[in-house]
């Protein structure tokens, strides 16, 4: 079980595990989130942002076994959850020569979840944003037929210990270009409810994706998928109850 | 043999020309079973099938089904009674004519609208604007005569299918994403790429819905009278018309008046001539 001491090296909440027993203070950057008790089957639960964004809720309990997790979660909800799909363009593009592959890794943004357990059962209470300037729309094709995502643009990390704290996970990209001449590439878009999240402390990995760049008939196309991570980290519940696993196949630039 | 008698004694029993109780009894039990049927299978349909098509459509389907087997039914009605349908059809086909120039706009609405459910140009929930008949609001249902569209002043208007059918439908729904405008003047004494920056920088950190991709465009539109017009573009999703368009005026003006840049009004030096 985790306190809010866990963490040596920054004031802020690791990620984990909670005891809701009497008052619960958990420290994010640009957000604080504060449970009181304020009777025998009630707590109150309060968060602010860095946006002045105040959320105030009543939590009734029927029993004392109660734990808070504060977890990673795909970033999906902010401003609103309009989207599965995820578009990372890359700070530099990656070119890839002919028959050839190459795994690289990037930095995803995160949004953090509070989840409310108990009797097992876990129940989402809230979600927040440590970076919201980097919690955009951005459109993949046409107005009429494209594909709305959440976009970031995003720099290219060493390895999986190279998470940015509450702000971006590593993601692990395979890229398989099995067509007979070079292509560059700059962005990826995803459908990230198949890609499931990781976290260890504070920091955050992501289940993986493979671009294979290849022919079919005489169009050269990008096909996605998702390739699980193997990892010890701690897997994050996630909250969306619908899971759509739509291929996408990404044009060539 | 007590009911092969009952029976032979009803065949025997005319009412009307060839007409047993018999034959009466018969046509009755199948028109029942008709009826019964066309239940049935209206009960099966909205319990299986009507869940996972839209309402309108399973509403139109649902009423084939009932008055298709009644129809049927009618017929094997006809037919056990020996009822020549010939005369009927002569009769029915002047009586088809007079009804319909009689009820030509009810007919030309029911056609419209089962056009409007096959090509489908908007269907129950989208936001759509009829520009020929000024009405802009959310389609509520396409019926077999009539359209209903909730406005954004909450009431509902009701509009026959034929003129729906025929009028220009923009629909606001189609589209994944939509493009808000707005046009801002700066003075002339204003640098205008140090204007734009500014206004972009300040919609992209303050407004969460408009897309980074395709980003926010300014167009010089016009070297006004007192000010450089620019035309300002953004795109969002296509729902959050109201995080865009009504807030995007206040978010540049708010940049600009921050960075100390002037939006001008129009002024006029009047020289007085002297006495």
């Amino acid at each position: 079980m985790r306190t809010m001491s866990d963490d040596s090296k920054n004031t802020f909440s690791n990620y984990g595990v909670y005891d809701l027993v009497d008052d619960l203070e958990l420290s994010l950057p640009n957000t604080l989130i504060k449970f009181q008790r304020i009777s025998d089957n009630a707590f109150s639960y309060f968060r602010e942002n860095s946006e002045g964004k105040i959320i105030e809720k009543i939590i009734p309990v029927k029993s004392n076994d109660i734990k808070i997790e504060l977890a990673p979660i795909r970033p999906l909800n902010h401003p609103a959850r309009r989207t599965n799909y995820v578009f990372l363009k890359f700070d530099k593009e990656i070119h890839i020569g002919e028959n050839s592959a190459a795994s690289i890794f990037v930095h995803c943004p995160i949004e953090i979840g509070i989840f409310l357990i108990h009797n097992n059962n876990y129940e989402s209470l809230d979600w927040v944003t440590c970076n919201p300037l980097n919690s955009r729309f951005g459109l993949y094709g046409l107005p009429d037929t494209g594909t709305l995502c959440k976009y970031a643009q995003v720099s290219l990390a060493t390895d999986y210990d190279d998470s940015i704290s509450y702000v971006h996970g590593v993601l692990q990209i395979v890229i398989e270009n099995t067509l007979s001449f070079a292509q560059t590439i700059s962005k990826v878009i995803f459908s990230i409810t198949d890609n499931r999240l990781y976290y260890e402390d504070s920091k955050t990995i992501i289940d993986g994706i493979k671009i294979t760049m290849k022919k079919r008939a005489s169009v050269n196309f990008a096909d996605v998928n998702t390739t699980p991570v193997e990892t010890d980290w701690t897997a994050s519940p996630t909250w969306e109850g619908e899971i759509t696993s739509k291929h996408m196949e990404m044009e060539l630039e | 043999m007590m009911v092969l008698e009952l029976l032979q004694s009803l065949s025997e029993m005319q009412l009307v020309g060839d007409l047993t109780v018999l034959s009466l009894l018969i046509g009755g039990i199948i028109m029942a079973g008709g009826i019964i049927i066309a239940k049935i299978a209206k009960l099966l349909f909205h319990k299986y099938y009507a869940p996972s098509l839209p309402k309108g459509t399973a509403q139109n389907i649902s009423k084939l089904i009932y008055f298709g087997i009644l129809i049927i039914s009618f017929l094997g009605f006809t037919s056990s009674q020996g009822i020549d349908l010939s005369g009927i059809m002569v009769a029915g086909g002047i009586f088809a004519v007079v009804i319909g120039f009689a009820t030509q706009s009810v007919i030309s609405n029911l056609i419209s609208g089962i056009f409007l459910i096959v090509e489908k140009p908007a269907k129950p929930g989208d936001t759509i604007d009829l520009p020929d008949m000024g009405i802009f609001g959310t389609l509520l249902s396409i019926g077999t005569f009539s359209c209903k569209v909730r406005k954004f002043d909450g009431t509902v208007i009701r509009i026959p299918n034929e003129k729906f059918f025929t009028s220009n439908i923009r629909s606001l729904t189609l589209s994944t994403v939509r493009r808000a405008d707005v046009m801002v003047g700066i003075s002339y004494d204003s640098d205008i790429e140090n204007a734009i920056s500014i206004m972009k920088h300040e919609i992209l950190r303050t407004m969460p819905f408009v897309l980074q991709i395709p980003e926010p465009e300014f167009r010089i539109e016009e070297l006004g009278d007192s000010s450089v017009n620019i035309h300002v573009f953004v795109w969002h999703p296509r729902d959050d018309w109201s995080q865009a368009q009504p807030i995007l005026l206040t978010t540049l003006k708010r940049a600009l008046d921050q960075a100390g840049i002037e939006i001008p009004f129009p002024q006029r030096v009047i020289w007085t001539g002297k006495d």
